[in-house]
């Protein structure tokens, strides 16, 4: 990357200081897999990430402190989501981590494993059960076990496990071993986790006691207890939650957004176990952002909607480029929030309601946002991007961001009443005048249009006549020209492009004629002939112009085509000569 | 030295000490420096994050100094620049363990030499390049560099690196800053015999 790229991109963001880029950080991530956390209680935040790693099994916990890597554990499977919450009343109230994966949820705590959490295996069908049973009392031979399953699978209620759907998708050779390999074990069905939230359990602070919510591949949501892990609350929903957001206390009163992959928008409360409110999106949320008391999500279809909490939808914004990822800009000392979205063209867009407040240029396509106190400073905005790279920015602290109308509805100017004022006397004396002679009153205007037509047909047709435009119109010679003038001066080239448009017909005995200001330019020839032009190709002709003068003035040469034996030029083309930047030779 | 003193006397020089500005991010040890300049039986031995500014007095062997200790914090910065007309020099400490927030440094130190009260004034202006004891440290040219302090043309300034934890490299910037002083009273001096002899 050349410094003259990160100037550009400095300048356009200036509210923004650009404390920390790493192309190569190797961090493959997510928005939902990145969170801030003071993990050592010593007034530091560290950045904490799930990454992904680029091939099947590089996944870790990274922990950033400052500029660089602090500590990274490995993690079995791909983290689905991150949370940092805290789990108890001790001191000094550090943060443990939660890592949602697969089925499970590694609980981290002063970045050492803590705990387990593995989610409650699913009801298995009793068909399935009994035809595994047959096969491990070797009743049934591979084959047939196939067969059995896939007639379950067909019909079913209860879908099939894991085990049986890998078995389904086996080549016949490899069937035997892997009947061997499991019969013995029970059949378990399991789901996995989607997405994962922390809800307060009964205060408000900043540091008070969270617990994990949940959302579930089989349709569910759970809540769980910070300490103990229990189930303390289960609600159903239509589809697969995919994104989440939870807000309130769980013993009090709280609300859990959910956008799931049915396209709609769930919004669930403490007292009711089916979703409260539903909105219906015209295309599938790509995320889900809480500002204040409303939920922002984007959408596939390159579009932000703001609605409230009770699913109402306030406004729709349309974006130049489909959204990647988003984030939630809370800067607490400040009193400021945002969405913040990344998009495909390698720029973050940040929206108060749904006015673009500002456009951050990014060296690559943003794939995780997190914005918050990272170190000792508010307003860090820490992104990763595409290429596994790691970018920190910094808010200024003297940033204000333009506040535009942001009040949701029709604009203010709407409701301004205007004075309008009485009907005068010679206003209702006009109207009656027009009502009663709109006839001679339209018959004037027609003739003032026709007169308007004529004068433009007229001077159309003297251009013509005099042939000022650079396209022959005689019948009989059809000719096209364009110039092209290069060079810095004082010798310009021109290049004369002739081109005959007729469709057979050759044009002979053509001339070129150059008129200008000889104190200003001096041409080698001033005239000359010009071969005979077969149709449709283009001939480049060439001459050189020299300006005699330095004085930086420049004046329009014009061409004239002559054909020979007529007085009056086929075509003419008047060139405007650019100013001679070099010195004059003489 | 009889001339020296009745016009040092006459210019109010010797009575009235010298106003030092402290300034520097939270965190960059601004307090602990100060702390450590004044006499042992002074010093504080609890250092908290200072809340708004305080003010402090040390010595040296020729001139008094009064240091405005501004607190570093992103909401106390505003501050600063209502005590920028008092002061007559410049103490700016950064961190150089923090090395994601040397733009905000930077961006702060630009803000306060682009002041209309610090602009076009001579005024010096003593870095302490802090917490060098610290594993991960960078140089003092290496925070010299990221700042860009050699663009500042038109104020004599000067950077040490230093421990304010043990004292080191603490009385290089002072005996700096000292001079600068003399200095500048001295050519006060030379201006005022030109003036007569003319
Ligand atoms: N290792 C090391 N730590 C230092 C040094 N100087 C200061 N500290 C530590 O840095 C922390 C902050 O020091 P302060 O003097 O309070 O910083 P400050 O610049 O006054 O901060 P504010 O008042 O908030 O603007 C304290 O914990 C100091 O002990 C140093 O040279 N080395
Ligand atoms: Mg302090």
């Amino acid at each position: 990357m050349s410094g003259s790229e990160n100037k550009d991109i400095n300048e356009v963001n200036s509210k923004w200081l650009d404390a920390h880029y790493d192309p190569v950080a190797n961090l493959y991530t997510f928005s939902s897999c990145v969170a801030l956390a003071d993990l050592n209680g010593d007034g530091e935040s560290k950045l904490v990430v799930g990454d992904l790693g680029s091939g099947a099994s590089n996944m870790k916990l990274k922990v950033f402190k400052g500029t660089s890597l602090m500590t990274e554990n490995t993690l079995l499977d791909l983290p689905t989501g991150l949370v940092a919450f805290h789990m108890d009343q001790n001191e000094p109230r550090t943060p443990a981590i939660a890592v949602a994966s697969g089925p499970f949820i590694y609980v981290y705590k002063n970045l050492r494993p803590y705990f387990k959490f593995t989610l409650p295996p699913l009801e298995v069908n009793e068909l399935e059960q009994e035809v595994w049973s047959q096969a491990r009392e070797d009743k049934i031979d591979p084959m047939s076990l196939k067969e059995m399953l896939e007639g379950i699978r067909n019909k079913a209620q209860v879908p099939l496990s894991v085990r049986s759907l890998k078995f389904l998708m086996l080549e016949h050779q490899d069937m035997e071993s892997f009947v061997n390999m499991h019969k013995q074990q029970p059949i378990r069905r399991q789901t996995v986790i989607t997405c994962i939230g922390t809800l307060k359990k009964n205060m408000a602070d900043e540091d008070a006691v969270s617990c994990l919510v949940i959302g579930t591949e089989n349709m569910e949501i759970y809540v769980l207890d910070p300490e103990a892990f229990t189930i303390l609350s289960k609600i159903s929903l239509p589809s697969t939650p995919a994104f989440m957001d939870v807000t309130g206390q769980f013993d009090v009163e709280f609300r859990i957004t959910v956008a799931c992959r049915n396209g709609n928008i769930y919004i669930l409360r403490r007292d009711s176990k089916k979703p409260k409110y539903c909105i219906e999106l015209s295309s599938h949320a790509v995320g889900l952002v809480r500002v204040n008391k409303n939920i922002v999500v984007g959408c596939t279809q390159e579009t932000l909607h703001g609605c409230t909490q009770k699913g109402k939808k306030l406004w729709t914004t349309y974006l130049p480029a489909s959204i990647v990822t988003m984030g939630l800009m809370d800067h607490k000392s400040r009193g400021f929030q945002a969405v913040l979205v990344g998009l495909a063209n390698s720029e973050v867009h940040m929206y108060r309601d749904k006015n673009l407040v500002n456009i951050i240029k990014t060296q690559d396509v943003i794939t995780s946002i997190c914005f918050g106190k990272y170190g000792r400073e508010d307003g860090s905005l820490i992104m990763t991007t595409k290429g596994g790279g790691l970018i920190i920015k910094i808010l200024k602290r003297t940033a204000v961001f333009d506040e535009k109308d942001t009040t949701p509805g029709p604009p203010v100017a709407q409701s301004v009443k205007l004075n309008v004022p009485k009907k005068t006397k010679l206003y209702v004396d006009q109207t009656m005048r027009e009502r009663e002679n709109a006839v001679a009153m339209h018959r004037a205007f027609q003739m003032d249009l026709y007169r308007l037509r004529l004068t433009a047909a007229r001077a159309y047709v003297k251009a013509l006549e005099s042939n000022l435009t650079p396209m022959s119109s005689s019948a009989s010679e059809p000719l096209k020209m364009n110039a092209v003038v290069q060079g810095l001066g004082p010798s310009f080239k021109l290049t004369l492009n002739i081109q005959n448009t007729s469709v057979c017909r050759p044009s002979m005995n053509l001339a070129i004629s150059f008129w200008y200001d000889e104190k200003l330019y001096s041409l080698k020839t001033s005239f000359f002939k010009i071969p005979l032009l077969v149709p449709g190709l283009n001939y480049p002709i060439d001459t050189f112009v020299e300006c005699l003068s330095d004085k930086g003035i420049s004046d329009v040469i014009k061409v004239f085509v002559l054909q020979i034996g007529r007085s009056n030029p086929l075509l003419t083309a008047h060139i405007n000569m650019p100013v001679s930047e070099g010195m004059a030779l003489c | 030295m009889g001339l020296f003193d009745k016009l040092a006397g006459w210019l109010g020089i010797k009575k009235k000490e010298v106003h030092v500005l402290c300034l520097g991010l939270d965190n960059s040890g601004k307090t602990t420096i100060i702390n450590k300049l004044k006499p042992s039986n002074a010093q504080a031995q609890d250092i908290v994050p200072t809340i708004g500014f305080s003010i402090e007095k040390f010595k040296t062997s020729s001139l008094s100094f009064t240091v405005f200790d501004m607190s570093g914090q992103g909401r106390y910065r505003n501050l600063w620049e209502h005590y920028y007309k008092e002061g007559q020099a410049i103490i700016f400490v950064i961190d150089s363990c923090d090395k994601l927030r040397m733009v905000v440094a930077k961006e702060e130190l630009d803000t306060l030499l682009n002041h209309p009260d610090i602009k076009h004034r001579r005024m010096p202006i003593l870095f302490f390049a802090n917490k060098m004891d610290l594993r991960d440290a960078l140089s003092s040219v290496k925070v010299s560099q990221q700042l860009c302090l050699e663009s500042i043309k038109d104020k004599p300034w000067h950077i040490c690196a230093s421990d304010a934890l043990k004292g080191e490299g603490l009385q290089e910037g002072v005996d700096w800053l000292q001079g600068r002083q003399i200095y500048s009273i001295l050519q006060v001096l030379v201006n005022i015999e030109l003036y007569f002899l003319h």
